[in-house]
């Protein structure tokens, strides 16, 4: 069966300055705030307006789905950890294989859910924002795994305690309005033995959703080994990052999906342009396999990282013109 | 073992050599200048005049605070990976990318075929080997982090722009040792970026150094030691120079796991932090390095470049790890 929708996606962060002159306002205005030149209040202005920039932007490229670009993270991981009680910010370690360094959260005592983390800036991005605004997560597994176990409390344990926290974040972002929300999982890819503590912790999240919908994104590795195993998962939507793994086409050929699904079939780590004739051909192999109402197309992971502005843009432009396409080919 | 080929290149070094990652940072005078360049508003000679004024400044600098191996501090470069990119064929230049916090570079782009055309970084190596007795580490940008670290429009795979790249870089070490560079450092940051890619890392690097007579560093920083460990022993290296302290030393653990066989830089300040460590913390990780390591096999530096403190920050973090080198060289000394 052909998917009736299809949906031009964000697939979370979007770069937050750009080469041209107004384009650096957040990097000036950043380094202005270390050095105590600005206030914290005013440098929160220019990440306010760079948030409705990078909207604006999304929108322009055609999506039909954007994010607030997570212009305010510092990165993945220690914009949610920095704000949980028990969670001290450490040194930098690169993110993944990417050219992208995070702070590593090391874990100091007993993990509590303080106060909505990300209620704010989703709200702000809802209320600008022309398109339905996408909130992202990084999920429980991947913050645990990513995090420093010092007092040796065992990973099991610390999952469960972020899985608690972050089904919060839920709780509050379904509350603030979101349609959809994505959980971010990269970590699961790389230490598939642990799928049993994951899937428990997204039962946990996903528990709080209420009727928001639940999309669980999975990239910088190959998703094809766990794929099956994700179908079970209580979520809505499965985000796949096709970049790494030669045969995910034909593991989503043989295993169809009843789930909604975020096709990330643009490489969002390299420049190079997709043809979008290419990806739609490899489109038409997928599609009829599938069994779901709505298809994201969408890029492999979020740009804002790795990718400059221009060619997030133009990233965004081919997302854009697939789903036309592919709306033409239904 | 390695000491032997030290001194077979006559180089003579004291127990528990210190030296530098590589960058230090510039001066304002060449920041403003810089700035000033990239603007089109001052000349390549005035520039390149400054340039050198404050490589022979970090080079007095260095001798003052009995640093043992010197950098050139890396003046004339921008980012590491770029200003080989930018002196290569085969490569243009993208947008700014974030790499962590509040810190951007312009990644290169791969777009042609990669060659190398003439020496690059070999005039700096003489200027700043004639400043000084003491040898200068030639050092380059290795080719998995080369490759890493740039878009890849024109290869078809990683392997094939990472080999692509060692074969143009094994010209530019050629040309280093033929100018006599005897310790050639190769920064691969990237290098535990893809476990499953070690192996043409290492042949990469094999490409690089093959042939040529010179005492090799490989300078690793931020990445996932324990995918890659003791497997990157097989590097083609004599000296594996690694960020220990932003991490706390986990790695000592590692290495009481399975023992570190070849010389090991150990980086004993953190260069991300703001705070400079005083001699008695410093002291204790040079301390906490040889409950893992032969005193004969250790080295002394800090954990990467030094370009992102400030001179200040830099100056008070070099005096106080030559300090406690110097209090656990007495120590050895005693014992010995």
């Amino acid at each position: 069966m052909i998917p009736m929708e299809f949906i031009a996606a964000s697939s979370g962060s979007y770069p937050r300055i750009g080469d041209s002159i107004e384009q650096q306002r957040h990097r000036q205005a950043y380094a202005q705030l270390e050095r105590g030149d600005i206030t914290a209040k005013e440098f929160e202005q220019v990440q306010d307006d760079v948030t409705r920039e990078v909207i604006e932007e999304q929108i322009r490229a055609g999506l039909d789905l954007v994010t607030d670009g997570q212009v305010r993270w510092y990165d993945p991981i220690s914009h949610l950890a920095s704000a949980v009680k028990g969670c001290k910010i450490n040194g930098l370690l690169r993110f993944f294989d990417t050219n992208f360094y995070f702070r590593q959260p090391v874990i100091e005592g007993r993990l509590a859910w303080q106060r909505p983390i990300l209620k704010k800036e989703f709200t702000f991005a809802k209320e600008v924002s022309k398109k339905p605004v996408k909130p992202v997560l990084t999920g429980p597994y991947t913050l645990a795994k990513l995090s420093i176990d010092r007092k040796r409390i065992g990973l099991q344990k610390i999952v469960m305690d972020f899985a608690e926290i972050i089904a919060q974040e839920v709780r509050e972002l379904a509350g603030a309005g979101a349609e959809i929300i994505q959980l971010d999982e990269p970590a699961i890819l790389k230490h598939p033995d642990d799928f049993r503590i994951f899937s428990k912790a997204v039962e946990t999240v996903s528990a709080e959703k209420g009727n928001t919908r639940l999309a669980l994104y999975t990239y910088f590795g190959d998703a094809a080994p766990l794929y099956e195993k994700m179908l079970e998962l209580p979520v809505d939507v499965i985000g796949l990052d096709f970049t790494y793994s030669a045969k995910l086409p034909q593991v989503l050929e043989r295993l169809g999906c009843d789930k909604d699904i975020g096709l990330g079939l643009i490489d969002g780590r390299n420049t190079k342009l997709e043809k979008p004739d290419e990806v739609l051909q490899k489109l038409q192999h997928i599609l009829p396999a599938l069994d779901c109402k709505r298809t994201y197309l969408n890029t492999s992971c979020g740009l804002g990282d790795y990718l400059p502005r221009e060619s997030a843009f133009k990233k965004l432009q081919v997302v854009a013109a697939i789903v036309k396409k592919a709306k033409e080919m239904v | 073992m390695t000491r032997d080929k030290l001194k077979r290149l006559g180089i003579d070094l004291p127990l528990l050599p210190t030296t530098s990652v590589g960058s230090l940072p510039k001066p304002p005078y060449l920041l403003e200048a810089r700035q000033k360049f990239s603007a089109g508003k001052i000349k390549t000679a005035e520039l390149r005049l400054l340039e050198e004024r404050a490589t022979k400044e970090w080079i007095s600098t260095q001798e003052e605070l009995g640093i043992d191996i010197l950098v050139d501090g890396e003046m004339y470069r921008g980012d590491m990976a770029a200003y080989f990119a930018e002196n290569l064929e085969g490569f243009k230049s993208s947008g700014l990318v974030r790499s962590y916090g509040n810190r951007y570079y312009r990644k290169p782009i791969i777009v042609d075929e990669i060659r190398w055309k003439q020496p690059i970084t070999v005039d700096w190596w003489r200027f700043a080997q004639k400043l000084t007795k003491k040898p200068i580490k030639g050092m380059i940008t290795g080719p998995y982090t080369m490759m890493d670290w740039s878009f890849n429009e024109y290869y078809s795979s990683r392997r094939e722009a990472c080999l692509a790249l060692a074969k143009a870089l094994h010209e530019e070490v050629k040309a280093l040792s033929r100018a006599g560079a005897k310790i050639i450092q190769v920064d691969e940051p990237a290098i535990s970026a893809r476990p499953e890619e070690l192996e043409f890392a290492i042949e990469a690097m094999s490409t690089v150094t093959k042939g040529i007579d010179a005492y090799f560093i490989c300078h690793i920083c931020y990445g996932a030691f324990e995918f890659i460990y003791p497997e990157m022993l097989k590097l083609p290296a004599d000296n594996f120079d690694l960020e220990m302290s932003n991490s706390e030393l986990d790695l000592v653990e590692l290495f009481r796991a399975h023992p570190f066989s070849k010389d090991l830089s150990f980086g004993v300040v953190d260069v991300h932090s703001h705070e400079v460590e005083d001699v008695e913390t410093i002291e204790k990780r040079i301390r906490k390095a040889l409950e893992v390591l032969k005193p004969g096999q250790l080295w002394i530096d800090p954990d990467c470049g030094l370009k992102t403190r400030s001179r200040e920050e830099s100056l008070g973090k070099l005096r106080n790890m030559v300090e406690a080198t110097k209090r656990v060289r007495a120590d050895l000394g005693q014992v010995s």
